[in-house]
């Protein structure tokens, strides 16, 4: 892991001089023909479904009224609220978690890191209906944290079943591997020459983080935060299975006007605006991926 | 097999499973799809299944979980784009489903008139649940409270509305229901509550009778009943997502009471997953709402004719029984067909009568309104 550091990597396929042919491209053409089918082209029909349909005569137009009701409609507000604060706690749990393991799996040696790794590595493998029983089983009222607490003496916990803490427990144990795995890649930046010369000047541990470690990794971070939010924002299962009835996250949301309510507009109109804070954290990731060809 | 080797054959595998099936409705394998819960579909796999396979040799069933209503709807709205174009719907019985759902379906000439199909169990059928000549009741069940008896002497079991409004209230954090969309538990006590803000008259309410201003009125005092008893729920007013976390919540002690489904608790007693100790109580004064299943057999189907074979066979005496006995359900059929020993032994959870609540446009404000009025107003950490 010592060497990556120096030197940019030859790529894989010269793309230079007469091999230039249009292998490439054709083969990415599948999932991009495929991307503009099933996701570009349904986002642009619907947002011309919200935008343009038969007002109260069946005269189609221009009509913004459902965006309108959504952001003069409290409870509406109350659910997109919900869900920024949810994903915002969940970015910022991830983070505090999910660091500390980084470093430690970078600059440790031996056999233990293996086993933290596979630990770390180990929620990506628990389907989200699995996770959500498990935590009703374990965190959730009269649950094993209840009993084990109950057997040495002490008073219940206020579970957080059912709370708006519930999703986010369960998103950020969810999101753990993705997060560790980007962030660990990220590690690879950093040279062990780089913190040896730090320490020989007298850094300590905190110095050599802040001036040596975070500049070199802040790239990975800011991809790893975009992917966990991404996903955060528009989870559907764990928010349905742990949340309180109201507020409700998007996801959750989005499909009960959608099936329950009989409302496909206002769905669309909930799935578009979803849809706009997702682009906008998509828009984080695509600066720092462009960043880092630049460099 | 060298790593590599095998991390090729697994993707072409995993891929060839992934691959979209191409698969048209077989003669002689009726396509059967539920919206039900999974003790139904159990039911029918362990029950209904085996005895009309072996009733009607060389006619097999591929039962099919559609997930929920919508996805049953889906399944409809696909058999009239494929009738439009003369093309095989891939399906031939609903198990649970509103014939008047998607609308048109009737018009459009997908569903078979039940009534007029020639089945020889047909006038059987217990009156009060025919609802449509296209739809055929074959089961019910009613939404009764489940309690703990060892928390609550059954002889102080709540037996009116008021009665159990001044013990929720007398005892908070003891009681749950279900949001009413995520199952008919928790939807048919909102439901009675509406009845109860409404003067106890469930004709007041029908399939066609929705307005805005009469739902905003007759919906308007229901929230208010329930927005009242909110804070002495459990968790101050937190509501579980199903009717199994509601029974899941009664079994892990954390309530006394909650509203269920008459079929799932009996089952759910029966499998120990709740004990002997947990005792069912009806309101007297209305009872919560219940209704009968109804299938629903498709004219387009390449199974038509044996589908109505199986609609014929689940009214006959030998599967209305195992509703009763296997299912904790009642039977589609009137009490007459019923051996007298299983009439007998299953007095108690016999309604005398079943109040019931319309679906269509009601549902959907219902739906909402709940959402907008009951669930946020809670101050869940007072």
């Amino acid at each position: 892991m010592t060497e990556v550091a120096e030197g940019a990597a030859r790529p894989l396929i010269e793309t230079t001089g007469e091999s230039r042919r249009p292998t490439g491209l054709l083969l990415v053409a599948v999932p991009v023909l495929l991307m503009a089918w099933l996701i570009i082209w349904p986002i642009f029909s619907a947002i011309a479904r919200t935008i343009w349909r038969p007002d109260a005569e069946g005269v189609p137009g221009f009509t913004l009224s459902s965006y309108v009701f959504f952001f003069s409609d409290q409870y509406s507000i109350n659910n997109l609220l919900v869900t920024l604060w949810t994903t915002g706690m969940c970015a910022l749990l991830l983070l505090v978690i999910c660091l500390p393991i980084a470093l430690y799996l970078r600059f440790s040696s031996g056999r233990m890191p293996a086993y933290v790794q596979a630990l770390a590595i180990f929620p990506m493998f628990v389907p989200s209906i699995i996770l959500a029983y498990a935590f009703i089983r374990v965190l959730g009222p009269n649950g094993m944290v209840d009993i084990l607490l109950n057997a040495v003496g002490l008073p219940k916990i206020r579970t957080p079943y059912l709370t708006p803490w519930g999703p986010v427990i369960g998103l950020v144990w969810d999101n753990i591997p993705l997060t560790v795995l980007i962030l660990l890649s990220g590690m690879g930046n950093v040279a062990n020459h780089a913190i040896e010369a730090a320490r020989d000047v007298g850094a300590n541990r905190i110095q050599v983080f802040w001036h040596i470690v975070l500049p070199r990794i802040s790239n990975s971070v800011l991809v790893a935060i975009s992917f966990a939010v991404l996903g955060i924002f528009s989870s559907f299962t764990l928010p349905y299975l742990l949340g309180p009835a109201a507020p409700e996250m998007m996801g959750p949301f989005m499909n009960r006007t959608f099936r329950e309510v009989n409302d496909p507009l206002n769905a669309i109109t909930q799935a578009v605006i979803t849809f706009c804070f997702c682009i906008a954290f998509g828009l984080f990731y695509v600066r720092s991926v462009a960043r880092n060809q630049v460099k | 097999m060298k790593r590599r080797d095998f991390m090729l054959a697994a993707g072409t595998a995993a891929g060839a499973l992934m691959l979209p099936r191409m698969s048209f409705g077989a003669e002689g394998v009726i396509d059967w799809y539920t919206s039900s819960d999974s003790n139904i579909l159990d039911f029918w796999t362990n029950t209904v299944k085996p005895a009309f396979e072996a009733a009607h040799p060389g006619v097999g069933l591929n039962l099919v979980d559609a997930g929920d209503g919508a996805g049953i709807i889906a399944i409809g709205e696909r058999a009239i784009a494929a009738k439009q174009t003369s093309a095989d719907p891939q399906a031939d019985f609903f198990e649970s489903a509103d014939p008047l759902l998607p609308a048109g379906a009737i018009d459009a000439g997908i569903y078979v008139n039940m009534k007029e199909a020639g089945l020889s169990n047909y006038s059987k059928i217990n009156p009060a649940g025919i609802e449509s000549d296209y739809s055929m009741p074959y089961r019910g069940s009613q939404v009764l409270l489940a309690y703990d008896t060892t928390k609550l002497d059954p002889a102080d079991a709540p037996k009116t509305w008021d009665d159990l409004v001044a013990w929720i209230k007398a005892n908070p954090g003891e009681f749950v229901y279900n949001r009413p969309d995520k199952g008919g538990s928790g939807g048919n006590f909102v439901r009675r509550a509406i009845h109860q803000a409404n003067g106890l008259d469930p004709s007041m309410f029908t399939v066609d009778n929705y307005t805005q201003e009469f739902g905003d009125e007759a919906l308007g005092k229901a929230w208010e009943l329930l927005a009242d008893i909110a804070p002495s729920l459990y968790d101050n007013g937190a509501y579980s997502s199903g009717n199994t976390q509601s029974i899941q919540l009664l079994a892990q002690g954390v309530v006394t009471m909650a509203p269920v489904w008459s079929d799932q608790i009996l089952q759910a007693i029966d499998q120990g997953v709740l004990p002997d100790t947990t005792g069912l109580v009806q309101l007297q004064d209305l009872g919560l709402v219940g209704g009968f299943t109804r299938s629903v057999v498709l004219e387009t189907g390449t199974n038509r004719d044996a589908a109505l074979k199986l609609a014929d066979f689940i009214l006959s005496e030998e599967i209305q029984s195992a509703i009763l006995t296997e299912l904790g359900g009642f039977p589609g059929v009137s009490w007459d067909y019923i051996a007298p020993e299983l009439r007998e032994r299953f007095a108690d959870i016999v309604p005398q009568s079943i109040p019931t609540f319309p679906g269509g446009a009601w549902e959907a404000a219902i739906n909402d309104g709940w959402y907008r009025n009951v669930a946020p107003n809670v101050d869940r950490d007072a």
